[in-house]
C-alpha cells in the first residue's frame, strides 16, 4: 500500500462564498482509482464530500473531474500515474453546487438543442435498414458517454457558455451522418450560428481528454466543412 | 428552441483554410530563399536583381502575376487576420465586431495594395 | 420557507485572461496560433520589396539593404521556423477536417508538397 495526498476543492453552498482547498492522504495500490480513493474517503474520512458516481466502470459517464487541471473520468484514472499532490477539482467551465458536483443543465441544453434522435417524416412501420458501411459512417461518433470532459476541455465553452460545444455537435454529426434520418437541414440551422460549429477554433484538446476516442474535433470541424456547403447551397437559393 | 442567425464565418473560414495552405506549402521556401539565404548572400539569381524582378513581373503581368499575388500575399494576409481575431477572443480582448472590423478590413486593405502594386509595374 | 431552488448556490469561476498558460497542451495550441506574427512580417518585407520594385532601382537596392540586417534576418528566420509549426500542425489536422485518405498518407502528402516547392526555388535560385 502506499500513501498518497489529495488536494480536494470543496464548496459549500451553505457556509462558503468562495470554494477552499481541503488536504487528504488516502493509501491505496496500484489499483487504486480516483473514484476509489474519494470514496474510501467519503467512507471513511470525511462523509460531507459530495461527489456524483455511479458505474465505476467508464460507461455511466457521471465521474467526471478535474485531475491536475485536466478533465478526467474518476474511475478510468489511477494513483499510481501520478506524482506528489494530486489536486481534484469539479469539472471546469459549470457552475459548481456542491464540492465535486456541478450543474450540468447548460450541457443537456445544448445536447437538446440539436435534436439529438432520428428524425423521419416516413410514416411506415417497416424497419430501417442500414448497411455495415452505412453505420461505418457515424459509428465512430456514437460512442459518446455524455460525461463533459470536453466541455471542461473546451477554452471556447468557457469564454462563451452559449458555444454549442464539442459533445452536441458531435451528436448532430452522429444523426446527420445516420442514413436513417431526415432532420439534418433543422440541425444545421443550429450548426450554422455562431454558437454553432463556428465557435469552435479547433484548440483540439476535447479529442485529447475524450474517454471514449471519439474525435469530437474532427466531428466539429467535419461539421464547419458541412455548414460552410450549406451557405453556398443557401447563396443559390431566393 | 429559436433559429440562431447564420454566421458568416464559412466566407473567412474559407480564406482562412485556403491562406493556411498557402503559409505551409509556398511560404517556407521563400522565406529560405528571400529571407535568409538571399539577404546572407548564400544565393544571388539573376532573377533578384532589380532588372530581373521587373522582367519577371512583366512576364507573368495580368492574371499569372495576379494569382501568385494572391497566393503568397492576400490568402496569408487573411489567414493572419483570422487568427488574430479569434486570438483576441481567447484573450478576453475581443470587441467581436470591432475586432473583426480591424482585422479583416487591413486584410482587405493590404491585399488591395498588393495586387495594385503587381499591376502597377 | 427553504425550498430546494433557493437552498441553491451555484459557485461560478471565471476564467482568467492567462488561461492558456495553465496547460501544456493550451501553450502550444497559442503558440499555433501566434505563427502568425513572425508570418505579419514576411509579409510586410514582401510588400516592402513590391513597393520598392514599383519604386525605382535605388529603393530596390535600399530594401535588399534592409533584408540584409541582422534583426530582419532573425525575424525571417523565426517565421520560417514558425511556417514549419504551423505546417506540422495544419498538416495533421486536414485529414481531420476532410478524411479523404489515409490520415498518414494525407500527411506525408503535404510535407512532399512543401519539400518540393522548396528544392524548387532553391534549384530556382541557383542551388545546386
Amino acid at each position: 500500500m502506499t500513501e498518497y495526498q489529495l488536494r480536494i476543492q470543496r464548496y459549500d453552498p451553505e457556509q462558503d462564498d468562495t470554494p477552499r482547498l481541503q488536504r487528504y492522504t488516502v493509501s491505496g495500490d496500484h489499483t487504486t482509482s480516483v473514484l476509489d480513493a474519494l470514496l474510501s474517503l467519503q467512507q471513511q474520512q470525511d462523509p460531507t464530500l459530495a461527489l456524483r458516481w455511479s458505474c465505476r466502470m467508464a460507461i455511466c459517464g457521471s465521474c467526471g473531474v478535474m485531475v491536475n487541471g485536466i478533465p478526467k473520468l474518476g474511475c478510468k484514472t489511477f494513483l499510481r500515474d501520478y506524482n506528489g499532490v494530486i489536486d481534484i477539482a469539479p469539472l471546469a467551465h459549470f457552475a459548481v453546487e456542491k464540492d465535486l458536483i456541478v450543474d450540468m443543465t447548460p450541457f443537456l441544453a445544448h445536447l437538446s438543442a440539436i435534436q439529438p434522435y432520428l428524425i423521419n417524416d416516413k410514416d411506415d412501420k417497416a424497419p430501417h435498414k442500414q448497411t455495415p458501411a452505412q453505420l461505418a459512417k457515424y459509428q465512430q461518433f456514437s460512442n459518446c458517454i455524455n460525461c463533459g470532459l470536453c466541455y471542461a476541455a473546451c477554452p471556447q465553452f468557457g469564454l462563451n457558455p452559449e458555444f454549442l460545444g464539442p459533445a452536441a455537435i458531435t451528436l448532430a454529426q452522429r444523426y446527420n451522418l445516420d442514413s436513417r434520418d431526415n432532420g439534418k437541414a433543422s440541425r444545421m440551422s443550429q450548426l450554422n450560428g455562431n454558437n454553432g460549429a463556428w465557435g469552435c477554433t479547433f484548440v483540439g484538446s476535447c479529442s485529447e481528454v475524450c474517454p471514449k476516442q471519439l474525435d469530437p474535433a474532427a466531428a466539429v470541424n467535419q461539421a464547419k466543412v458541412e455548414s460552410a456547403k450549406d451557405f453556398i447551397i443557401n447563396l443559390f437559393k431566393i | 428552441m429559436k433559429t440562431p442567425k447564420r454566421s458568416d464565418e464559412p466566407i473567412w473560414w474559407a480564406l482562412f483554410s485556403a491562406g493556411g495552405v498557402c503559409f505551409a506549402v509556398l511560404l517556407p521556401a521563400l522565406m529560405l530563399v528571400l529571407g535568409i539565404l538571399w539577404p546572407l548572400g548564400l544565393v544571388s539569381p539573376p532573377w533578384l536583381s532589380y532588372a530581373g524582378v521587373s522582367a519577371l513581373l512583366h512576364t507573368a503581368y495580368g492574371v499569372p502575376a495576379l494569382l501568385v499575388t494572391a497566393a503568397v500575399i492576400c490568402l496569408p494576409l487573411f489567414h493572419a487576420a483570422h487568427r488574430i481575431h479569434h486570438g483576441l477572443h481567447d484573450l478576453q480582448c475581443g470587441y467581436r465586431q470591432a475586432s473583426k472590423l480591424l482585422c479583416y478590413g487591413l486584410a482587405l486593405l493590404l491585399s488591395l495594395l498588393a495586387l495594385a502594386l503587381v499591376l502597377a509595374i | 420557507m427553504s425550498t430546494p431552488d433557493n437552498a441553491r448556490k451555484p459557485y461560478h469561476s471565471r476564467m482568467t485572461r492567462d488561461w492558456w498558460l495553465q496547460q501544456r497542451y493550451y501553450r502550444l495550441y497559442m503558440l499555433r496560433e501566434a505563427t502568425v506574427l513572425p508570418l505579419l512580417f514576411f509579409l510586410g518585407c514582401l510588400l516592402y520589396g513590391l513597393y520598392s520594385l514599383q519604386h525605382s532601382e535605388m529603393q530596390w537596392l535600399s530594401f535588399a539593404q534592409f533584408m540584409q540586417q541582422g534583426w530582419v534576418i532573425a525575424l525571417n528566420a523565426l517565421a520560417l521556423l514558425a511556417s514549419l509549426y504551423h505546417a506540422k500542425t495544419f498538416f495533421a489536422l486536414f485529414p481531420r477536417v476532410m478524411p479523404l485518405a489515409p490520415p498518414l498518407l494525407m500527411v506525408a502528402g503535404q510535407w512532399l508538397a512543401s519539400l518540393a516547392v522548396i528544392i524548387t526555388l532553391l534549384w530556382l535560385a541557383g542551388v545546386s
